[in-house]
């Protein structure tokens, strides 16, 4: 039974399993993205982070036959990024958007050059929990065929969302990122504290691109990410800079990739790439709307520059 | 004088200081970086042939540069040169298609301007919803090249699509007549001179204008602007307009120039390489005619390098990335160089 | 407790005595040196000499955690909460030894415990940004109290507030003071607080002792004495003949937000005719900065009607040019110059656009603005490098000279001037006063607010006082008296009236 003879019901289901597949790698950079604003920078390279991400998670799965390995590998990688880009924002004068764009460059280059031996070969994949074992229905099965790292993103959101209000580290996020001034007043490092925020935001995207070329996809190749990096940015507004709402929102963006794909298989065609839009279209209205010329965007950390 | 020599002085080193760090990741890798960069020199400027790939690239880019360039003059920081770039090239497309009995050099002036007039409506709405609603500019001009990119996806794979092309989804082409050839002698299309011109404008404009001056104390110090009555939402809007407008020729230039048509090949990170020219050139629209060509021959150059060393032509994006963080780190330097500060006034 | 400081520049030599358990007020105008010497006492500046005692025990304060250590608490005026957090989290923030892992219920327990001791209280799970403006400064007291502070400073914590909040705020700080839990000392130019809340009272003037005592055994005209001294109602400068002519400019029901959103100019009418310099007196921070932004178009009234030459005024270019409004705003390297440019262009802001310096109405014609730039630099005396010097390598007095230069062009019609003379030299000071009041023997309607009592004494023809946003009382410059317009600065009166 394919799912075009399910109809609409396959529809439903294929948009199911495509929210819990794409949502991954949006889970993973919207968190990583929440915890860079939180502590007041924003980082637009993201992308590049992401694609380091999924080469050195692919490389060094396919060298060393563990994809866990790569994984390691690949938030090492990211974090490597993160740092790269607070080390360079760290210095006076320097408008960290334009940053974010030179390691969007920087990242997709290096990620390209250094992973060029690996688009043959075939690296071990993330093996994945079978969920849908009591239905016999493939289509169902196929949707519930979920990845771990799918599991590590809510156990990730939650853990952030917990430490953002449980840990001293996350008080010193949450108060560099709103208020600089009094942080420093208090004898706060700020750039220290942003730097590891940035560093650890790297890891976690790093980590969503090692989703993209173990999981799914599942293979490292030219336009393996779909700017899944650069929209960090767009789900943290959506997400209004709360770890948790990074799981619905991901959900919801995931779910939207995946209707233009699942609408073809009933034979709706030719909107794909308008419905590949929505959440873009989504996120402006959703930004029109809330925006004041008089106030910031409710939730923006303060010393947030792109929302000044 | 002395802040011009201290700009180029530092852009200069801080160049200098990305080939060296580039130099050694070629090092690390294997290669040797000196024949490496005598290659990028062939590859990029060094035969006449390479001379006109590097400013068949660096045309678009001039033009998307002017994207971020003319609207950071008003403090805005605009990165929707691609976007611009994708709307211009189907309106482009479409003004093509809706008039394709005209004399051929009105025809080209006519898809030109219908092109230039998407790019500068696309951007406009990014400077209105900053100046209405306090939207901020960098997240609507990314959001918007998204939008764009759909669009132009969905026009060329469906309402726009000729059936007639296989090879992958295509619009309809604009009547051969439009199109443009080469500038005599050196073998480059006519958006190379385009945007050329359209640069040292973008330049006497923001010089010698009294819009140039106003934009530039919006951009400055809107307290300022507002003390002395400039109107500061109409000059937000021109700025993204112009700058949108200039993006959006760079999409017609390379329908009427190269492609004849529209498709995906429109998109393929002009724009994200004109914010790159941009922050180079620091935003003097001068600055980007020589910086596009560097970019544009450090571009072309990737397939001779592949070529030569089996080496992929990603390379040249790493040394783009690498310049792009030195340039952007030598910001801290401003002001810290004795020899370019001001004689006889404290700092 | 016994503190002592001499000879600072802006001290000069004063002491100072703060009884255990008392609320003291340190009384005086802006740069009577009040701030200086509680940021001598913070460990912000080191005093050049004297000696800080306390409980008899001269000690050193090097930096403010000095200051913390030895129990002092200040409270800004600006607030230091982190807007995000909670109460309990910016609590628990301000202190430097937070444990890596936070144990909520046992802090919960201790705050809750610290709260139920306290004699005010605040929600501990309400995020600070949705307090209002009193209970913030109330977190900030508490905030200091949770350190452990047994001398609490408030700077002028009322600048910031409604009088109700400020009572209320003020109140409980006397509670604490009377339990003996506290000593508080509140920095302050308002009268009516040291009236209302005080004990002690110690008034500074020009950096100097100007007198104290228990505020039960000083009568109001005392304390405006000591704060104001005595002075002579001045006029060196030759003015013409008052020649009023017809109502200029004039606000009507004017009423605008503050940039944390409260109330800063309330229905505020005030008309000026031509021909006549109308001062308006007040402490700073009653809403003589936002009334100026809104005429300088940098602030949207929420009421009220403008009106300039009969006809409604909307602060656009075209009016400003054909009604010849200019504006000598505070701050001018921040309000009125854009620092990236040059001197000579920043002369040229009012008139870039206009004929010779715009040729064909769209040309800039940069050789003529130098030109003029070179005349107005010899003019006003602005030491600078040149008219292509950046205007923000200028000193501040020398910016101030370039704004002038530009906004007295001669062409002006009507003048809105705040602080014009702020910061700057004696000889410079007499010559901007006489400019201005050139502007009016032309026929200029002058509007100037300022906070310096014998500026507007020697200059305007009628003196209005702003308090709380509002006037609240008018007077001709001959009747005007020094001591009279003290008192209504400071609130001893309170009718509001139209000038």
């Amino acid at each position: 039974m394919s799912p075009g003879e399910l109809g609409w019901w396959g529809v439903a289901i294929a948009i199911l399993g495509g929210a819990i597949r794409v949502s991954t790698p949006y889970l993973f950079v919207s968190l990583a993205e929440t915890l860079t604003e939180k502590s007041g920078r924003v980082n637009l390279g993201l992308e590049g982070t992401l694609l380091m991400g999924a080469m050195s998670g692919y490389g060094v799965s396919y060298l060393s036959g563990s994809p866990w390995l790569g994984v390691a590998a690949a938030a090492g990688a990211g974090a490597a990024f993160g740092l790269l880009h607070a080390a360079v924002c760290n210095l006076p004068r320097v408008n960290d958007v334009a940053v974010g764009i030179a390691l969007f460059i920087f990242g997709t280059g290096l990620a390209f050059f250094l992973g060029k031996p690996f688009v043959q070969p075939q690296a071990p994949r993330l093996p994945t929990f079978e969920l849908g074992g009591f239905s016999s229905v493939p289509a169902i099965r196929a949707a519930l065929d979920v990845s771990p790292l799918f599991f590590a993103g809510i156990a990730a959101a939650l853990i952030m969302r917990w430490a953002f209000v449980n840990t001293r580290w996350g008080l010193i996020v949450r108060a560099v990122g709103d208020n600089a001034e009094a942080a420093r007043a208090a004898g706060y490092p700020v750039n220290l504290t942003r730097t590891l925020a940035t560093a650890t935001g790297g890891l976690l995207a790093g980590i969503a691109g090692a989703f993209l070329s173990l999981s799914y996809p599942g293979t490292w190749a030219e336009g393996l990410s779909s700017g899944q990096g650069l929209m960090a940015v767009t789900l943290v507004i959506f997400a209004r800079w709360r770890a948790l709402n990074c799981i619905w929102v991901s959900l919801l963006f995931g779910g939207a990739s995946a209707l233009g794909p699942a609408l073809q298989t009933v034979g709706v065609a030719g909107y794909y790439y308008l419905l590949g839009a929505a959440p873009y279209v989504l996120t402006l209205a959703l930004l029109i709307a809330s925006s004041s010329r008089r106030h910031r965007l409710v939730g923006a950390p303060g010393e947030l520059s792109i929302n000044r | 004088m002395r802040a011009r020599a201290e700009a180029a002085a530092i852009t200069a080193g801080a160049i200098a200081v990305a080939l060296a760090i580039f130099a050694l990741f070629l090092f690390a890798n294997g290669l040797d970086p000196l024949a490496v960069y005598a290659v990028l020199w062939l590859g990029g400027f060094g035969t006449p042939f390479s001379l006109q790939a590097s400013l068949t690239q660096a045309a678009p880019l001039m033009l998307t540069a002017l994207c971020t360039a003319i609207p950071a003059r008003a403090g805005l920081l605009v990165i929707g040169g691609e976007g611009a770039l994708a709307a211009g090239g189907v309106f482009a497309v479409l003004a093509g298609v809706a008039a394709p009995a005209l004399p051929s050099a009105l025809g080209t002036v006519v898809v030109c301007a219908a092109g230039a007039a998407a790019g500068a409506a696309w951007i406009a709405m990014a400077g209105a919803l900053k100046h209405l609603r306090g939207v901020n500019e960098t997240i609507s001009t990314l959001l918007l090249n998204y939008i764009a990119l759909a669009l132009l996806n969905h026009l060329v794979s469906g309402p726009m699509r000729d059936y007639a092309v296989s090879l992958k989804p295509t619009s309809w082409s604009i009547p051969q007549a439009y199109m443009v050839g080469t500038l005599p002698g050196i073998g480059v299309h006519w958006g190379l001179a385009l945007g050329a011109i359209a640069c040292v404008i973008a330049f006497a404009l923001l010089k010698y204008t009294v819009f140039g001056f106003a934009v530039g104390v919006v951009g400055g110090n809107p307290r300022a602007a507002q003390l002395v009555g400039l109107p500061i939402g109409r000059l937000t809007l021109l700025s993204c307009a112009l700058g949108g407008g200039a993006a959006g020729l760079a999409g017609a230039v390379e329908i009427v120039a190269v492609h004849g048509a529209a498709s995906n090949s429109l998109t393929v990170g002009f724009g994200y390489g004109g914010i790159l020219v941009a922050f180079l050139a620091r935003q003097n629209p001068l600055a980007i005619v020589f910086f596009a060509l560097l970019v544009g021959g450090i571009s072309a150059s990737g397939g001779l390098m592949q070529r030569r060393f089996d080496m992929p032509d990603a390379a040249t994006q790493v040394l783009q990335g690498i310049i792009f963080f030195c340039v952007l780190a030598s910001n801290a330097l401003y002001g810290r160089i004795r020899l370019f500060r001001e004689p006889g006034v404290a700092a | 407790m016994r503190k002592r400081f001499g000879n600072v520049q802006a001290l000069d030599g004063v002491s100072v005595r703060f009884e255990p358990g008392t609320f003291h007020a340190l009384l005086g105008e802006n740069g009577a040196g009040k701030s200086t010497l509680v940021k001598c006492l913070m460990g912000f500046h080191a005093a050049d000499s004297g000696v800080i005692r306390i409980d008899g025990e001269a000690r050193a304060i090097p930096d403010p955690r000095a200051a913390h250590a030895l129990g002092l608490g200040m409270v800004y005026q600006h607030f230091t909460l982190v807007p995000s957090m909670t109460v309990a989290e910016n609590l628990l923030l301000a202190r430097a030894d937070i444990a890596g892992l936070i144990d909520w219920r046992a802090e919960r327990r201790g705050i809750d415990a610290f709260l139920a001791r306290m004699p005010f209280s605040l929600d501990p799970d309400a995020p600070a940004v949705t307090l209002a403006a009193g209970e913030k400064q109330k977190l900030e007291i508490l905030k200091q109290l949770y350190l452990g502070a047994q001398v609490l400073i408030l700077d002028e914590p009322t600048s910031v507030l409604t009088p109700q909040e400020s009572d209320e705020v003020l109140c409980h700080a006397r509670r604490l003071a009377d339990a003996g839990v506290l000593t508080v000392v509140l920095i302050t130019h308002k009268f009516r607080e040291v009236r209302a809340h005080a004990r002690e009272v110690s008034v500074m003037r020009g950096g100097r002792n100007a007198g104290g005592g228990p505020v039960a055994a000083l009568d109001a005209d005392a304390l405006v004495e000591m704060t104001f001294g005595e002075r002579p109602v001045a006029g060196s400068t030759r003015r013409g003949d008052r020649t009023t002519g017809e109502r200029y400019l004039e606000l009507r029901g004017m009423s605008a937000l503050n940039d944390r959103g409260a109330p800063a100019v309330r229905e505020l009418s005030l008309q000026v005719a031509a021909g006549e310099i109308v001062g308006v007196a007040g402490v700073s921070g009653n809403g003589q900065r936002e009334l100026v932004e809104v005429l300088a178009g940098q602030r949207e009234p929420e009421s009220g009607e403008i009106t300039v030459a009969g006809r409604a005024y909307r602060r656009t270019r075209a009016e400003m040019r054909a009604l010849g409004v200019f504006l000598l705003a505070e701050e001018p390297l921040a309000s009125s110059c854009v620092r990236a440019l040059s001197v000579a262009d920043n002369l040229a802001l009012r008139d870039f656009d206009a004929p010779p310096f715009a040729r064909a109405g769209w040309l800039v014609d940069r050789a003529a603005i130098e030109r003029r730039a070179r005349d107005l630099i010899g003019r006003f005396s602005i030491r600078c490098a040149g008219p292509h010097a950046r205007v923000d390598t200028l000193s501040g007095g020398n910016v101030q000279r370039a704004v002038l230069a530009r906004e007295l062009s001669g062409d002006e019609r009507l003048l809105v001037a705040q602080n014009p003379c702020l910061g700057l030299d004696y000889g410079a000071t007499r010559e901007i006063r006489s400019r201005i009041l050139e502007a009016r023997n032309r026929g200029a309607a002058v509007l100037l607010l300022s906070e310096d009592l014998d500026e507007l004494l020697e200059l305007a023809d009628r003196i209005v006082v702003m308090l709380d946003g509002r006037l609240v009382f008018a007077t001709e410059r001959a009747q005007a008296g020094a001591s009279e317009i003290g008192r209504h600065m400071t609130g001893h009166h309170a009718a509001s009236v139209t000038a």
